[in-house]
């Protein structure tokens, strides 16, 4: 039973805070994403756990034993870098030998293990290959074959997807997923894309400024974004000003709508978002607001219409068919897929306020 | 570990970069019998020394001129042939052969009855002499000195995306108005650069003026190896020293912060 | 333009060669002199060949440059790794001190050198060489390893780090198979400058010990002599051959790897 815990951590260098007060238990064999904007502290996180930077206040144990000052070198965490760091003076094979190698194990045993991570990573037949004569796709997985080999509890991922093209980055996210499971420890990964966030993790912790905003199930998160800044960042959005004006209704530019929120004081200014893909167009006057189209893109699985209302708001949804570009037609979604955010809440009076409202009904 | 293995590094520097240095700037204080004096400044004021650094640093300004003159074309001519890396390799050539070797050569070039009063005499200009005058030396030295001009002018030059001379072109201007206002512009770190490393040596190289010019042509480095090796005055030596070590310092700060660059193109 | 350029270009590179072939033409000289050409001669070969003194001061003048050179890379590594990962402001100062050796005129080395090894009660002749031009050889060292230090990514090191390696692996499995070009650049630039190197041995040295260049110095004070046309045509064949060597070989390499790609 492998856990980490993080107990009020802050970094900082020289004067500026990279990390405040960072609480969070990671727990065995799961996939956690850290996700976030480049600059909010997600990479100094994964060095903290790494063990190549130490924390300039608060704690990190690793079940229960306080790490705070061991080094790299002594924990069982190994990292993907997100260049990849391999040596460029070694072939593959070295390469992935090479902590065997500081680890003084028997050559019998070591050509065995890498022989063993080189099947896992598909990558038998480049073994004397130079890294030099590796494409991105390949490099990437001598990177992680090198981490895996040393058996680690936890499995460090720095972007490691971020220098492959896109259909390269879309493979390995389904080899990414297939070795965690396969493996069964932990796997910290960085990103500051959202969709990869998505389909990877079993958790995700959205970070902003140095700060943990939201933590949870990649479901949770996409249905339940605690404020603007996260439902902003994962997935789109179309987030307006509304006031709430009793249990289960909202005002949305002078108009009420039914929502299924509660728990809020009436005459509270929220935030309300829906997803694009919740809205849906249908004839005009039969919704519940009318628009005229003002431009559609097609974007392969979707095309993504943007429309615009009587009191000129924007409106963004995605719909599998066109609008013609002018038309008059009317949006129609439902009360379920209206979600309100309290501006300034935090993730414990958000749960707070979700659970009291519950156990209300 | 790490510190452990710089201690050597550290050793090296202070006994053979500082400890040296600050003998030297503390020699200039004792005279010939090691009395502590500040006369040998007061000499240096008196008027010989002060025409020789004059005369020294009118010198070093001719070589680094002319030197600039041969090397800014070369550099660009460098930069549009085809295989510019062996040309270069074939104009930096000759500096590894010793730089003796080549002022002796010119001793025999220059002589009386060497090539070029040869050429000279043939078209009926002839009878001049060339060797030991100062003529020579600035030739000479020019002749020394221009590889190491070239090297870091032309890194400069070579260091600029073709795409800003076509952008340039495509803005409409000519091939001149691309030199003076894209090229010129770009490369005066790498001119910088070569000021420096051509500058100060040609004040203090004292072989050059010995061999060419005689007793000539006097540079503060022909002075400072008088003091030293001949007039065993080391004294007024240092005083020369700490002179030329200032120089070395007003010509750093004038075309200064460019040492880096230089390093990491070598 | 471009034809003006090659000719320039050209221009430039004949007369840069023509006082080299101009040495090496009248070193088969029979007339002894640098002025007329008399007759084909191989003598002043023969007698380079057979001055032992001559011999001994090339052999001095190798082994000063292998032995000093060899110092300034071991002394210049460790600086170098030290100064690799220190913080700017430091780093900057210590820049400074190392390039104090780089742009000091040779003058000023030789005679700063000169009162201290006076002091210290070093006699002049091969000790004071070799120590003053390791002196000069190590900032150069230092200066050709750093840039290749910069160039190697820092995950390199914490990837070790992660792998379980200490200082000491670090440092002989990854940073050093990583700079040791710049390692042997640093070598061979230090052997470049102490072969090169008149001044400063001019200073140092004692009359029992000479080196190439103070020699050449000396007999070239003497006059004209078809002795130093002979090295000197040695010595051009020999770094010719060198180069040519080097030229070959990295041109080779460019394209086995542009073969591989």
């Amino acid at each position: 039973m492998t856990v980490i815990k993080l107990h009020n951590i802050t970094q900082s260098y020289d004067e500026n805070k990279i990390l405040h007060n960072i609480n969070y238990t990671f727990e065995n064999s799961k996939f956690y994403t850290i996700l976030g904007p480049s600059g909010c502290g997600k990479t100094t996180i994964l060095k903290l756990i790494g063990g190549f930077i130490h924390p300039t206040g608060g704690e990190i144990f690793f079940e229960n034993k306080k790490m705070n000052n061991v080094d790299a070198n002594k924990r069982k965490v190994n990292t993907v870098f997100q260049d990849y760091a391999l040596f460029p003076h070694l072939n593959v094979y070295d390469n992935i030998a090479f902590g065997l190698r500081v680890k003084k194990t028997c050559k019998k045993l070591l050509d065995d293990k890498v022989h063993e991570v080189l099947k896992l990573t598909n990558l038998m037949e480049y073994k004397y290959r130079d890294i030099s004569e590796l494409s991105g796709g390949q490099r990437q997985r001598v990177a992680i074959a090198r981490a895996v080999v040393n058996e680690p509890d936890i499995l460090l991922l720095d972007e490691p997807l971020s220098a492959l093209d896109q259909k390269l980055r879309v493979d390995m996210q389904y080899e990414l997923k297939e070795m965690q499971k396969r493996l069964g420890i932990i796997f910290i990964f960085v990103t500051h894309d959202q969709e990869e966030a998505l389909a990877l993790s079993d958790e995700i912790i959205v970070m902003q400024k140095g700060e943990i905003v939201q933590a949870g199930t990649p479901k949770d998160i996409y249905d339940e974004p605690l404020n603007r800044y996260v439902a902003d960042f994962i997935g789109e959005s179309n987030i307006v000003r509304g006031t709430m004006v009793k249990d289960k209704k909202v005002d949305i530019y002078n108009r009420t709508y039914a929502c299924i929120d509660g728990g809020i004081l009436p005459g509270t200014p929220v935030d309300v978002m829906i997803r694009p893909e919740d809205i849906y167009i249908v004839d005009h006057n039969l919704g519940k607001l009318n628009v005229t189209v003002d431009s559609a893109l097609f974007r392969g699985v979707h095309y993504e219409i943007c429309c615009i209302d009587e009191d000129g708001y924007e409106w963004v949804l995605h719909s599998t068919k066109n609008a013609e570009i002018g038309s008059r037609v009317a949006l129609n979604f439902n009360a379920e897929d209206i979600h309100i955010m309290i501006p300034g809440e935090d993730e414990d009076e958000f749960n707070e306020r979700l659970e009291s409202f519950q156990e209300d009904q | 570990m790490r510190r452990l293995l710089a201690v050597p590094y550290f050793i090296w520097m202070l006994v053979f970069v500082i400890t040296p240095l600050l003998l030297m700037a503390g020699y200039s204080f004792l005279d010939f019998s090691g009395n502590i004096t500040l006369n040998n400044y007061a000499e240096f004021f008196s008027g010989n020394y002060i025409k020789m650094t004059v005369s020294s640093f009118w010198y070093a300004f001719l070589i680094t001129i002319f030197t600039l003159l041969v090397s800014y074309p070369l550099a660009l001519a460098v930069r549009m042939t085809s295989n510019k890396t062996m040309w270069l390799l074939i104009i930096i050539l000759p500096t590894w052969i010793n730089l003796l070797l080549k002022t002796y050569a010119f001793i025999g070039i220059f002589g009386r009855n060497g090539v070029v009063n040869g050429i000279a005499g043939w078209l009926n200009i002839g009878g001049f002499q060339l060797l030991f005058s100062d003529a020579a030396f600035i030739i000479v030295s020019v002749y020394i000195f221009m590889p190491f001009m070239l090297l870091p002018v032309f890194n400069a030059i070579d260091d600029i995306d073709n795409n800003l001379l076509n952008a340039a072109r495509d803005l409409g201007a000519s091939r001149t108005e691309v030199l003076f206002k894209v090229i010129m512009p770009l490369s005066v770190e790498g001119v910088k650069t070569g000021v420096q490393v051509v500058f100060i040596p040609s004040l203090s190289l004292f072989m050059i003026t010995r061999l060419i010019t005689g007793n000539k042509v006097i540079t503060l480095g022909t002075a400072i190896e008088q003091q030293f090796l001949t007039n065993e005055n080391w004294g007024m030596g240092s005083t020369i020293g700490v002179f030329l070590i200032l120089m070395m310092l007003i010509v750093m700060i004038f075309t200064g912060g460019s040492s880096k660059k230089r390093v990491n193109k070598i | 333009m471009k034809k003006l350029s090659h000719l320039y270009l050209l221009i430039v590179i004949v007369l840069l060669y023509f006082p080299i072939l101009y040495l090496m033409f009248y070193s088969f000289n029979s007339a002894g002199n640098m002025s007329s050409f008399d007759s084909f001669t191989l003598e002043h070969y023969i007698s380079v060949f057979t001055n032992q003194r001559l011999i001994v001061i090339i052999i001095n003048t190798l082994a000063v440059a292998l032995i000093s050179s060899a110092a300034a890379v071991l002394i210049g590594l460790g600086g170098a790794l030290f100064m690799y990962n220190v913080k700017n402001s430091t780093r900057r100062i210590l820049l400074s001190i190392n390039n104090i050796m780089i742009v000091s005129p040779d003058v000023i080395i030789g005679a700063s050198l000169l009162i201290l090894f006076t002091l210290a009660g070093i006699s002049l002749g091969s000790v004071s060489v070799v120590l003053a031009h390791i002196a000069f050889s190590v900032p150069i060292v230092v200066l050709m390893i750093l840039p290749k230090l910069y160039n190697m990514n820092h995950s390199l090191v914490d990837a070790a780090r992660d792998l379980g390696a200490d200082y000491k692996t670090i440092i002989l499995k990854v940073i050093i198979p990583y700079i040791n070009p710049g390692i042997i650049a640093g070598f061979f630039m230090a052997l470049t400058y102490s072969l090169d190197d008149f001044a400063v041995t001019f200073f140092v040295t004692g009359s029992g010990f000479s080196v190439l260049s103070v020699e050449i110095y000396a007999m070239a004070r003497r006059g004209i002599s078809l002795e130093i046309n002979a090295v000197s045509t040695l010595i051009f064949l020999f770094v010719f051959a060198l180069v040519f060597i080097y030229y070959l070989l990295s041109t080779h390499k460019q394209l086995k790897k542009e073969k591989v790609l």
